[in-house]
């Protein structure tokens, strides 16, 4: 053999032990699981996503926290803090001991700084609208943004650097008027003052949210520079990551590779470290369902957050057989005022699965409503006629839906079938209404009312001059689950009503534009409430909402919502709210309910403690404890 | 030969412009707002905000910026710290398209040497022990993996090693990344449709060879058997595998969606398809690119090694 054939072969093994010896794996963390996808940002403020506000509550510590069992609110950073009457000034009273992972102490400058960069369209937060409820936020955002256009008029022509002083210029003016307009106000590093735009007896809630919990001032700020283009600052993407990134939080960020692992181990300088149940936590990214189903098979990850098998059902019923077998003790355990991870722990124990069930797949009401659309503009957006437009068309066609059928025979998860948005018994205090339910019968009277009936008897409506009911067009994304959905309703809509229906089945992207611009006539939607409040639902309702894809807008409604916005007692509030809940899900009917989101885990109840079963479905990294 | 590579050379940057030219048009028309996320939408305001910091509303200031920073002009001039800025990950704020593929590629470049290896070593036997034995039940057999490498998706062959070695076996671990082993399967899957390809290419090209005059010349002179087929034979049956062997490499190396899915490995061919259907433009382009860079590279690389190889070729 000559250099020829040699060299290649031994450039190879080369290649192949460097990448080897590169590429260590991961050591063993005390709880490991899968997500629900990968994470997008680290940035508090700049994420949206589940899977994210799930890491930063475990890196990130607010001023409040809410107890994930019972959703009632408990000191975090602020160890206590008094409201004022007139519900608009909170006062929070630090405490000493909060530390960043670096020793640094956590201020109440702190706050005010990265709630200031919320506020600022700069940031490009995606829930910059929550910080609205802030005395001046929302004046304080448009007025930077229209200063932001004027900057592009003013600095036409000039040279950078001369556009980069304007818009230093102009950031020191967006500053000052900041300190002097929006209502909050750092009175020293132990005290901070937040003076609100309305009462909102939300307010706690929403500051134990994600996007409210604060950033490491020192480590932020070198990411930042002033882009002479547009004039606004801009932020580099790289201290979100380990070492970098400081947190308050439970734990510290030690790896993070994307579609790969993020790993975080205690973070020593947390107040309550105590409560810290695992010491390390590893999530590892797995874009495939049946390959995450294996993990937790294989016994590689200890929590499964998000079961997308196909055969998931088939799971479910394997659990259904299981519990089954084992009604009569699991309702004993139950009433001795066991919790339903403290039942299935002591059964596991009692009474393993026998072959054909499983005691490990969980199903969990979530906070989210599956649901469709009904377009409400005047005309749809090609200038044709809608018939949705009409509310009692609307009720016709909700009453004609078989939805028990839907999760019984088509998504066959038995999810909790939905006349309602907000999802039952998730919010304390609020009592929501019955809504619309099955009966075709009284769905075609409706019709009738409205004009709609089959006049020449060939089985279709028609309005009074004989025009048939324009054909329902149906859009939903490009899922097998979705689609399936809407072939049932199609063929339910066709069979109780009398009318014709037309799939528009479109790729996921593309379909979410299509609702943006309201050009549908039905659609699918789902919503995913962000805190305990009705408002997180109806405000989808409201007039010119950016998520109002049904363009539905009722002045009688949104004064009801202002009034709400406006009444000090919340008792009276909620009643508002209910009678607000109840125009929409009884009378109006813009949104057609289908079932309550359901979340399934997979996790042994004898290994993982602590998970939560309340609807609000939030999980802390760091309660679960996993028993070895 | 040096000119050669040095003409050829300069036509790189051409073609890779072209590409991107396309790919960009592309790109741009495809339906969809990459801005727009499944759930909550944020503010008009912010949208606005959002699609200016990127300048998704110029699309002829985007063509020539991304232009200028991906192809190393704006580095030359110093107005960039980066030889190479592919951009931003829309859907994944947090990273840069450069983390992004210098995180996945180097996986995808193992994981594809290591299956063009199992391809080669596969191909080779099956086609010459074909070609030997034209019609016995060890031609047949091989035939027939051929067959079975070529028709069944890798989303099938994958799922029943994963079955068998993790589950059955446990002899690797589901969902695991970084250790030899872990590579072994991955590896295995994506190179049988390769070993299939190969495997035909050798025996049609080892028949036709065993004919020719100087294979029996060889065996008039008494040369063994074994020394004629892997010495004489081989030589000139392979140079069609080498000539697939340069679009496949760069096939293997830049990442397969469905083995990577299947496995787990945190390779370039998932970022691809996700950036795709998250109409993720920067990264779109970035793996576009360095796709394609690698492709025409390795076909270059080929055309160089089968003048070695053949020197009866003259390159022009």
């Amino acid at each position: 053999m000559g250099m020829r054939t040699i060299l290649p072969i031994l450039l190879l093994v080369g290649l192949l032990i460097g990448a080897v010896i590169l590429d260590r794996p991961q050591p063993p963390a005390d709880l490991t699981f899968i997500n629900r996808g990968e994470v997008h940002s680290l940035d508090p403020q700049r994420m949206s996503w589940l899977q994210d506000f799930r890491i930063a509550d475990a890196l990130y510590e607010g001023l409040v926290n809410y107890d994930n069992d019972t959703f009632e609110i408990v000191p975090g950073v602020a160890e206590t803090w008094s409201v004022s009457p007139d519900g608009l000034t909170y006062t929070f009273h630090l405490r000493e001991n909060a530390k960043w992972s670096n020793g640094d102490t956590v201020t109440a400058q702190d706050f005010a700084y990265s709630w200031r960069r919320a506020l600022f369209p700069d940031t490009v937060a995606g829930y910059a609208d929550l910080f609205f409820k802030i005395k001046g936020g929302r004046a304080f955002f448009d007025w930077r943004a229209k200063q932001l256009q004027e900057f592009a008029v003013q600095a036409a022509g000039m040279d950078e650097t001369a556009r980069l002083r304007l818009a230093q210029q102009m950031l020191d003016e967006a500053q000052q008027r900041y300190e002097e307009t929006v209502g909050v106000d750092p009175v020293d590093p132990r005290t901070l003052v937040v003076t609100l735009e309305v009462p909102t007896p939300y307010m706690l809630d929403l500051l134990a949210f994600g996007p409210f919990k604060p950033v490491h001032r020192p480590t932020v700020e070198p990411y930042l520079h002033l882009d002479a283009a547009s004039g606004a600052f801009r932020q580099h993407y790289g201290w979100t990551k380990p070492p970098l990134l400081i947190s308050n939080g439970p734990y510290v960020l030690t790896v993070w590779r994307y579609m790969r692992d993020l790993r975080m181990e205690r973070n020593p300088y947390y107040w309550n470290s105590a409560a810290v149940k695992s010491d390390s936590v590893l999530c590892i990214a797995v874009e495939d369902a049946n390959t995450a189903v294996l993990a937790y098979e294989t016994g590689t990850i200890d929590w499964l957050s998000d079961v997308g098998v196909d055969y998931r059902a088939d799971m479910l019923a394997q659990k259904q057989k299981y519990m089954d077998r084992n009604a009569v003790r699991y309702q004993e355990l139950r009433d001795q005022g066991k919790s339903y991870n403290e039942a299935m722990e002591i059964l596991a124990r009692e009474s393993p699965p026998q072959a054909g069930e499983r005691n490990d797949i969980h199903a969990f009401a979530a906070y989210g409503t599956y649901f469709y659309n009904f377009n409400c503009q005047q005309t749809l957006n090609g200038g044709e006629f809608n018939p949705f437009k009409d509310a009692r068309v609307r009720r016709a066609f909700a009453r004609a839906v078989d939805k028990q059928a839907i999760v019984d025979r088509v998504t066959r998860m038995r999810q909790p079938v939905a006349n309602v948005l907000i999802p039952p018994g998730s919010i304390a205090g609020f009592e929501g209404a019955k809504g619309i339910g099955y009966d075709p019968a009284k769905g075609r009277a409706e019709l009738a009312e409205a004009g709609w009936e089959d006049r020449n008897g060939d089985g279709y409506i028609e309005d009074a001059s004989g025009k048939p009911f324009p054909t329902v067009e149906i859009l939903f994304p490009s899922v097998a689950e979705h689609k399936s959905i809407a072939q049932a309703i199609a063929n339910m809509w066709e069979r109780n009503l009398g009318v014709t229906c037309r799939l528009r089945e479109e790729e996921t992207k593309v379909q979410a534009a299509h609702l943006q611009e309201h050009d549908f006539m039905v659609s699918r939607g789902n919503w995913y409430g962000d805190y305990g409040d009705p408002t997180t639902f109806l405000d989808l309702d409201r007039t010119g909402n950016s998520n109002n894809d049904r363009n539905y807008s009722n002045p009688v409604f949104d004064e009801l919502m202002d009034r709400a916005d406006k009444e000090l007692d919340p008792e009276k509030r909620m009643r508002i709210l209910e009678e607000a809940d109840a125009m929409m899900v009884n009378e109006e009917v813009p949104i057609l309910p289908l079932y309550h989101q359901v979340t399934l885990y997979m996790y042994d109840p004898a290994k993982l403690r602590n998970v939560s079963t309340h609807p609000r479905l939030t999980q802390f990294l760091w309660e679960m404890e996993v028993v070895k | 030969m040096t000119a050669m590579l040095i003409r050829r050379l300069l036509q790189v940057p051409l073609i890779l412009l072209v590409i991107y030219t396309v790919t960009f048009t592309l790109a741009w028309l495809l339906p969809g707002n990459p801005l727009e996320r499944e759930g909550r939408r944020p503010d008009p305001a912010v949208q606005d905000a959002m699609k200016a910091q990127y300048n998704l509303d110029k699309p002829v200031t985007f063509y020539v910026s991304y232009l200028d920073q991906a192809s190393g002009l704006a580095w030359l001039r110093g107005d960039s710290d980066k030889v190479f800025n592919l951009g931003p990950c829309l859907q994944y704020q947090d990273w840069s398209t450069n983390e992004l593929i210098g995180g996945a590629l180097p996986v995808s470049i193992v994981l594809g040497m290591v299956a063009l290896v199992f391809a080669l070593a596969i191909g080779l036997a099956s086609g010459i022990v074909g070609a030997v034995r034209p019609g016995s039940w060890m031609d047949v057999a091989t035939l027939l993996v051929a067959l079975l490498g070529i028709s069944l998706p890798s989303f099938v062959i994958g799922t029943a090693l994963l079955i068998v070695f993790a589950v059955w076996l446990d002899f690797v671990h589901v969902a695991h990344w970084g250790s030899p082993r872990d590579l072994l399967l991955p590896a295995l899957t994506l190179s049988l449709p390769f070993a299939a390809y190969i495997a035909r290419l050798t025996r049609l090209g080892m028949l036709d060879v065993l004919q020719s005059d100087f294979i029996r010349t060889a065996r008039a002179k008494g040369v063994s058997e074994t020394r004629i087929v892997l010495r004489h034979a081989l030589k000139v049956a392979f140079l069609p595998v080498l000539s697939y062997l340069g679009p496949a490499a760069a096939y293997v190396m830049t990442g397969s969606f469905v083995v990577e899915k299947v496995f787990n490995v945190p390779g370039l061919g998932q970022h691809f398809v996700n950036s795709v259907l998250n109409k993720d433009l920067f990264v779109i382009m970035g793996i576009v690119l360095t796709y394609s860079t690698m492709l025409v590279l390795f076909n270059l690389a080929v055309d160089v090694m089968y003048s070695w190889v053949d020197p009866r070729i003259e390159l022009a």
